[in-house]
């Protein structure tokens, strides 16, 4: 196996552990005593939280890295990583508000757990922007990373916000606030999303450097018959 | 009373049902974004070499 092929090994693992996770997690997993059936949403929302907070981390480690050592390679990282952060935390929002409907009542309410995560899908989603609109590499990576670093901030308090202030959202899912018939859909599919994504992430990496490799390589040749405004 | 206990959400399957099928939407959709795009990335570096 060649060893441009494990991206698509990873990301082909990780659909197929979400395949496996989500039937247990809809077919063979018991219902929730007070939430019923929607409580089933818990085994794709809580993995793709967690991810989206997982990817964010590495796009600002690799911020970090890209500001202190600098390198393509990190710059092309950090964009791969903020897209798929950017692509989790819309995904999350949508998933919570499809959660939040029976069981708040409600679409949509600006509760801190609600409101940090928003903050955090619409920060992500303008560096990503940003990282369009800049034509110069050099600028465009320290800004972007310049940005991650600042916008990050906003990682923990999305973490912390259930326990520092008074949310309509419960606690944080873990092994410890699960019961354990919920265990291993909820694990297998935390393990799906991060294999998909760290296939994704790779192979995104590798487009965003390739795209680098594109900008700094000359110009083509200006044929003769072009010039001339022949035909091609 | 028609069986249903107080503070149990009853039913709500069609709620379970739109969250996996935007996961499923969004995640397939996201992940054959990225392999079309890095596929013809790499034809155009193969065709500017």
């Amino acid at each position: 196996m060649g060893k441009g092929v494990w991206p698509f090994v990873m990301a082909g693992l990780g659909l197929a552990l979400l395949a496996w996770g989500s039937t247990w997690g809809l077919a063979f997993a018991p219902r929730e005593a007070y939430m019923g059936e929607v409580q089933r949403i818990m085994y794709v929302h809580v993995p793709t939280a967690w991810n989206a907070m997982l990817v964010l981390t590495f796009a600002f480690a690799c911020a970090l890295v890209s500001l202190l050592r600098g390198g393509w390679r990190w710059d092309a990282r950090l964009e791969a990583a903020i897209e798929a952060g950017v692509v989790l935390s819309g995904l999350v929002c949508i998933q919570g508000s499809i959660w939040a409907r029976p069981t708040w009542g409600v679409w949509w309410d600006w509760d801190p757990r609600l409101t940090t995560t928003a903050v955090l899908l619409f920060a992500f989603g303008g560096i990503l922007a940003l990282r369009q609109f800049v034509d110069d590499p050099v600028k465009r990576a320290v800004w972007s990373s310049v940005a991650v670093v600042i916008a990050y901030v906003d990682v923990p308090l999305v973490y912390f916000s259930v326990r520092w202030w008074n949310s309509l959202h419960q606690l944080q899912s873990t092994p410890e606030t699960v019961s354990r018939a919920f265990h291993w859909p909820l694990r297998i599919n935390a393990f799906g999303v991060l294999f998909l994504l760290i296939g994704l992430v790779e192979l995104r990496a590798r487009l965003a450097f390739l795209r680098r490799e594109a900008e700094s390589a000359p110009p083509p040749p200006v044929r003769v018959a072009e010039a001339l405004g022949g035909v091609r | 009373m028609n069986g249903a206990s107080a503070g149990v959400i009853q039913g709500g399957w069609e709620f379970v049902v739109a969250a996996y099928v935007a996961s499923a939407v969004i995640l397939l959709g996201y992940a054959f974004s990225v392999f079309w795009r890095y596929r013809r990335a790499r034809s155009r570096r193969d065709t500017a070499l």
